[in-house]
């Protein structure tokens, strides 16, 4: 994770990142995948309204948000981050990946998007490409 | 206003990819041994096994995939998933199984809207228990069992185009 100690300097800083899922599985699953990359803190929402208050109290380095959740949906959710905070790394990480989908979650403010199941090497690139923005 | 009624036809077309992409997926996810036994048509669902997830799809067409397997497969299905093996049915384990049957839906709705009919699904539901065979409502239902290295996975699709 070289990009990693770049973006902060060289330093051994730990990066921030929110997990947002309405599955256990799945944060347990990408919890696990960020335990594997060096440096990294990871906390957890488990729905969109939860996401929209850890985002605004943690200010993480980058979220991974899940679209299909119940009550506030991922694209909406990552619409109303992008607008308190444009400068909001979102990857979205979901089953639901077709064209349309995509492009609304990028319109959002989405930075990139990764079809689930995800891997590990996947989810090293996506994080890599959205903190060289 | 649009109308789901008993005489709307069986997207059959659309089943064939809900199957494809579950097999698929399950084969990425637990193993490459997965097989489609024969498939039968049912006057409602006929899951009642200890452990169902429940997807429902609305849009262009509208049912439901019923996905039920025993207790036994579901947890030995989640170990793997998990990458280690679970004492027996907890929260981790409901939650693997619900997302799979998402990950295998969302798949297929996926390919389904890029060829240009609109359906999106709900989050899954899991139920646990036994005896599960109530439904209130008995629409014409597919019934696709698939074989895994760990047991059985049977998916009862519902999917009609709306008039």
């Amino acid at each position: 994770m070289q990009r990693v100690c770049e973006v902060m300097g060289g330093a051994k800083a730990a990066l921030t990142c929110l997990i947002v899922d309405d599955s256990a599985f799945m944060r347990f699953h990408l919890r696990r995948m960020m335990d594997s990359i060096e440096n990294v803190i990871a906390s957890e929402a488990a729905n969109g309204n939860e996401a929209i208050t850890e985002y605004g109290r943690l200010r993480p380095d980058f979220v991974l948000m899940d679209i299909v959740m119940p009550g506030l949906e991922g694209v909406e959710t990552v619409r109303r981050i992008c607008e308190t905070d444009p400068e909001a790394r979102v990857i979205m990480i979901s089953s639901v990946s077709y064209k349309e989908k995509v492009q609304e979650a990028l319109a959002a403010g989405a930075k990139c998007f990764i079809p689930k199941p995800v891997t590990t090497k996947e989810l090293r690139d996506a994080i890599d490409r959205v903190l060289s923005v | 206003m649009r109308a789901w009624n008993i005489g709307n036809e069986m997207r059959l077309d659309f089943v064939k990819i809900f199957i494809d992409s579950t097999s698929e997926l399950i084969g990425e996810m637990i193993g490459p041994s997965v097989s489609v036994d024969s498939m039968t048509m049912s006057p409602s669902p006929v899951a009642g096994r200890e452990v169902m997830a429940i997807i429902g799809l609305t849009g262009e067409a509208q049912g439901r995939v019923i996905f039920d397997m025993d207790l036994f497969t579901a947890v030995r299905l989640a170990g793997q998933m998990l990458g280690e093996p679970s004492p027996g049915m907890t929260p981790l384990v409901r939650s693997s199984i619900a997302e799979l049957a998402s990950m295998a839906i969302g798949r297929a709705i996926s390919q389904i809207n890029d060829e240009g009919t609109r359906l999106s699904m709900s989050p899954p539901t899991i139920i646990t228990g036994s005896n599960l065979v109530s439904f209130d409502q008995c629409f014409e239902t597919l019934v696709a069992p698939l074989s895994t290295s760990f047991g059985e996975v049977r998916m009862n699709i519902t999917l009609q185009h709306l008039d």
